[in-house]
């Protein structure tokens, strides 16, 4: 029985260190990327990086994207685009992100981010936009 | 590259396949050890699986008894079934890798097994299949063709 207490013992750190490894990674990425820019647009938009095997762009990144209504998203082959990827440092699949009028990225989501987080945070861009053009 | 239609049930009943049978080698072992036999077959069963999808012991179940029984329902996605195909592959080299290490080094072969069941199970409750994002890496760098 200790064989396996001590085996659970040692996944149980593997774990928690993977853990930590992809919260700091993700941190990293994301401090890295907001602010990075592409193309400006009349609206706020969003980059959504996927490609060919990622499943769970089609099973529940895609569905959320659809569920935002009239909003702007520009679908980006990582693989295919790899310069652009590389610029928001993405290191997953599905990767968002929310980018203000002018081209510049306001959040970066790594992994599923599902519609309400979305929504949230194009309501910020445009909350930002506003008060821009109230300044 | 083009998509399939991936039955994800299927993926579904295969990760559970794992899950139960490294659990009950794990937990089993520390009663009656020869349960550790379990480990290497499944290293088996996932490379042959892997290689030769007719022979993938947990899909062929689904396939040919829970799908026609209505047990398990079918789940269609448009998908490509590489990324899972590598990541089945992967789980059946690290249990093939524990297997070496069950006799002379438990504690290794039965942490390494015990991860890939954490793995399936993360996949399978979750969706995130940490295969599918080596694939993606591997193939970001043109060490493999991802797309």
């Amino acid at each position: 029985m200790s064989t396996q207490l001590w085996a659970l013992a040692v996944v149980g750190i593997v774990v928690l260190a993977a853990a930590c490894l992809e919260v700091f990674r993700s941190r990293r990425a994301r401090a890295r990327s907001v602010g990075a820019s592409a193309a400006p647009a009349s609206e706020p938009y969003i980059l959504y990086f996927t490609g060919d095997g990622c499943t769970v762009c089609r099973t529940h990144q895609e569905p959320a994207l659809a569920k935002l209504g009239p909003v702007r998203v520009d679908k980006v082959d990582a693989i295919a685009e790899r310069e652009l990827a590389d610029r928001f440092h993405v290191y997953t699949l599905p990767t968002t992100v929310v980018m203000s009028r002018d081209g510049a990225a306001l959040h970066v989501n790594y992994g599923y981010a599902p519609a309400p987080k979305l929504e949230r945070q194009l309501a910020e861009a445009r909350t930002n936009l506003q008060a821009v053009a109230t300044a | 590259m083009a998509t399939q239609v991936v039955d994800h049930s299927a993926l579904k009943v295969n990760q559970a396949g794992i899950i139960v049978t490294v659990l009950v080698a794990f937990v089993g072992s520390a009663f009656y050890r020869p349960l550790l036999v379990l480990i290497p077959l499944l290293a088996v069963v996932l490379l042959l699986g892997t290689f030769a999808p007719q022979l993938a012991l947990f899909k062929q179940l689904y396939f040919k008894i829970l799908k026609p029984r209505g047990i398990v329902k079918p789940r269609p996605v448009q998908d490509r079934p590489e990324p899972h195909n590598f990541a089945q592959g992967m789980g059946g080299v690290v249990l093939a890798i524990a297997s070496i290490f069950l006799l002379p080094l438990p504690v290794v072969g039965l942490a390494l097994s015990l991860l890939v069941a954490v793995l399936a199970f993360v996949n399978f409750a979750f969706g995130y299949c940490l295969g599918c994002q080596i694939y993606f890496q591997l193939g970001k760098f043109g060490l493999i063709r991802a797309s």
